[in-house]
């Protein structure tokens, strides 16, 4: 396979049923959608058949997706964190912890706040009751006036630019670099929205903070790295 | 219409953090085609793609890609 082609070029060729294409398109991403699936769901099995579903997936999404323009390895990193989620909510009897602590740099993890000052039962059940209704919350929903009932966060029409995309590839030691110097309570905030699946309220519930408490501290930490990724990729002259 | 109030709610909204009222509500609004608000989401996009990646990659047993790639096959082969 030519390897100066792009993802989207890849993409294209996938979109024409050719397994090559696919099969490039997995060298090239494979390790960072799995090192992902691996973090939230560290059961060999359950990661590996989450990996081929999404990649799966590709395959079959691939007409419609390469028509939208939007980034491949955008797409793939959105599609496997919608496919953890999917399979929290279906194993919530045994739902998984938080598996090992990314965002923290100090030897607690948020699971291990979570069990130090939580007064709810533990994560696992509540994650799995979030995740239920995070995935009632995306199902389409016809609504007078809209034109797109269907639009979802994973949906191609809110996919970055694959131009975007390559920019923030060459940056991103330096991108993971900035949420490390976030505050321990911000790191720990982020680390349950964003491999727990949890919303604000029930960070807050999990956390035992008040609701305006949690809320600032994932606001805060979000907020930092958009700003940190504005002026690392020099859309924004932030002097930060 | 001036959408900067929802300017924090983005990356929230594709994280699936936000309450299910205001995540209906931005949705719906989404919908409706406010082109302030889908570039905005979509600039939130790559903070939550710059998030997601995170984790150290990780390399499958090759033995995933090899059952995936013959499924596919599988699938695209011509009917007898």
């Amino acid at each position: 396979m030519n390897e100066e082609l792009s993802p989207e070029d890849l993409l294209a060729r996938v979109a024409r049923q050719d397994v090559a294409a696919l099969g490039e398109l997995y060298d090239r991403y494979a390790p960072r959608v799995y090192g992902l699936i691996v973090h939230v769901l560290p059961a060999r099995d359950d990661a590996e058949e989450t990996l081929q579903d999404v990649f799966m997936r590709l395959w079959n999404e691939s007409p419609s997706l390469s028509q939208e323009g939007g980034s491949v390895a955008a797409w793939l990193v959105a599609i496997a964190r919608e496919a953890v989620v999917d399979r929290l909510r279906a194993s919530r009897k045994n739902a998984p912890s938080l598996g090992p602590h990314i965002y923290s740099t100090g030897p607690e993890k948020a699971s291990e706040t979570v069990a130090r000052k939580s007064k709810t039962p533990p994560l696992p059940a509540s994650n799995a009751r979030h995740l239920e209704r995070i995935g009632e919350a995306l199902k389409p929903r016809p609504a007078n006036g809209v034109k797109n009932p269907a639009i979802r966060p994973v949906s191609p029409a809110v996919l970055p630019r694959p131009k975007e995309i390559t920019l923030i590839d060459d940056r991103l030691g330096l991108l993971h670099k900035a949420i490390k110097e976030l505050p321990k309570q911000q790191r720990d905030a982020l680390e349950l929205a964003v491999f727990g699946g949890l919303s604000e309220s029930e960070i807050a519930v999990e956390t035992g903070e008040p609701l305006a408490k949690a809320q600032r501290s994932l606001r805060a930490a979000v907020t930092f790295i958009k700003h940190r990724r504005r002026a690392v990729c020099g859309t924004w002259a932030a002097n930060i | 219409m001036g959408c900067q109030h929802l300017e924090e709610l983005y990356e929230l909204w594709l994280l699936g953090a936000l309450s299910e009222q205001n995540a209906t509500d931005l949705r719906a609004h989404l919908a409706r085609g406010c082109p302030y608000c889908l570039t905005r989401v979509r600039e939130a996009a790559e903070t939550v793609y710059i998030l997601g990646l995170a984790p150290k990659p990780t390399r499958p047993h090759p033995r995933v890609k090899a059952e995936l790639l013959r499924q596919i096959s599988r699938k695209t082969a011509p009917h007898r």
